[in-house]
């Protein structure tokens, strides 16, 4: 017996060599999703929007409105198909979990197991995992390329402040003890963002699973489910927003200028 | 004796701390490898997964943001351009505009002083001239006035000769004396005197 555990099943392959999960169909219907709108919203562009272009434009600027609020004319410049391109791919990846048959369309191999075809991109830590892991690399590329190396480190273990003799000494050990403390925030925080995702959509997953098992008609067991699906809309569009933000705030954070917003160093 | 079973001790309980340390470490490694079986994370998928990511950012990068950014960028653009050629619009306007107030305003000044020019002008030329006609009349008059006077003069002359001429015929005839030219004169003289008393 399989179903709804929190791994992806393997449709394709072996999962210790090349393998096509359920999760990664799904993300890559999202993504086809996704290129065929933005070719039909592109295809034939012009100054005075209209249908699709209308739309997409819409969409784009006020995404790129949202994150620039956040990071600032010149950082949401540089960052913004990241942010936006996993905003949109998040949130299609969510929803489309929510479509009926995603996990409830099941296929039986020798053993007797059943594994749904399909099944929610981010219900898979696979998938959280590889967005937080290249917002990571991308974060320190941008923090080092916007600050430098010497500016990096200084941001996080120099004392800020104007401090004299051995008060000097020792906020310099506390800074030091603090940086410390901020490396490990730094690198728990990728690991937060893809568990944070993964939890909320894999949970949601298993709680309308569970809650059509309640009734003992097949007939009814939308019902219970039903005003759930309502709030795993809202939930799909949170996580996506939550997500993103929280790695905007990030880049924000660490990209600050010594000279102003020491104060708002608060991790 | 003592001091050794305490170096013992020691060199044991450090042992024993290692191997602790070590329990530990392969407690975690075990609570890792339970964790990545468990959520079904192995190399192979994410990387596949981070391989599908990375496609999904550039081909949203190139063929989404790219033009849409593009396009949103142009328009904003054409928007300022089109604001400041309003600007530019307007304050051509208004140069324009107080332009061709002034222009009004210098015309006007202009068109009146020439009208008050022609004005005085007409006044002047108008007594020029009432004073030349005045003039010409009162030449005339007063040409009329001698040409009457010396045609009055010369018909008083003839007159008298005419009656100086009769008088003297007259006599001529009463008395049939054939006069000379001193009995005519004074004949003449004595008959105009007569007329002129």
């Amino acid at each position: 017996m399989a179903g709804h555990g929190p791994s992806a099943d393997v449709l394709i392959g072996d999962k210790d060599s090349f393998a096509i999960t359920n999760s990664m169909v799904m993300v890559w219907i999202a993504a086809l999703l996704i290129i065929l709108f933005c070719r039909a919203a592109t295809k034939k562009m012009s100054m005075v929007p209209a249908g699709f272009q209308n739309f997409a434009e819409w969409l784009v600027e006020s995404l790129y409105n949202f994150f620039g609020g956040i990071l600032g004319d010149h950082l949401v410049k540089r960052t913004f198909w990241f942010f936006g391109g996993t905003f949109m791919l998040i949130l299609l990846v969510n929803y489309l979990g929510l479509v009926p048959g995603v996990g409830s369309i099941v296929a039986y191999d020798s053993h007797g197991h059943y594994h749904p075809v399909l099944r929610g991109g981010n219900a898979d830590l696979n998938m959280t995992a590889a967005m937080s892991v290249i917002f990571a690399i991308l974060w320190f590329y941008w923090a080092f390329t916007e600050n430098g190396v010497k500016g990096f480190f200084s941001h996080i273990f120099a004392p800020k402040g104007d401090f004299s003799g051995a008060m000097k000494v020792g906020m310099i050990i506390i800074f030091f003890l603090v940086g410390l403390l901020e490396i490990i925030s730094i690198f728990i925080r990728p690991v937060a963002l893809s568990f944070r995702l993964f939890g909320n959509v894999f949970g949601g997953e298993v709680t309308l699973d569970k809650l059509m098992h309640l009734v003992p008609y097949d007939w009814m067991r939308f019902l219970p489910a039903l005003p759930f699906m309502f709030m795993e809309l809202l939930v799909g569009f949170i996580q996506a927003l939550v997500f993103t933000l929280l790695s905007a705030v990030f880049l924000k954070l660490i990209c600050e200028h010594d000279d102003h917003g020491d104060e708002e160093h608060a991790h | 004796m003592c001091s050794v079973t305490v170096a013992e001790h020691n060199i044991q309980l450090e042992i024993h701390t290692h191997r602790k340390m070590f329990t530990i470490l392969a407690a975690e490694g075990n609570v890792i490898t339970q964790l990545t079986e468990k959520f079904g994370i192995s190399w192979p998928l994410f990387i596949a997964q981070v391989v599908n990511f990375i496609i999904v950012l550039f081909v949203l990068k190139k063929f989404a943001f790219g033009p849409i950014q593009a396009m949103l960028e142009q328009r904003k653009n054409r928007i300022s351009e089109g604001e400041e050629k309003l600007k530019r619009i307007e304050t051509q306007l208004a140069e324009s505009e107080e332009r061709t107030a002034a222009a009004i305003e210098e015309a006007n000044s202009t068109a009146k002083r020439l009208i008050d020019e022609a004005k005085e002008s007409a006044a002047s030329l108008s007594e020029q001239k009432t004073q030349e006609a005045i003039a010409s009349a009162q030449g005339i008059l007063s040409k009329a006035e001698e040409a009457a006077k010396a045609e009055r003069t010369q018909m008083v002359a003839e007159l008298k000769q005419d009656f100086g001429r009769l008088v003297a015929a007259t006599t001529a005839s009463v008395t049939g004396k054939v006069l000379n030219d001193d009995d005519n004169k004074r004949i003449n003289d004595e008959a105009v005197a007569s007329i002129e008393g």
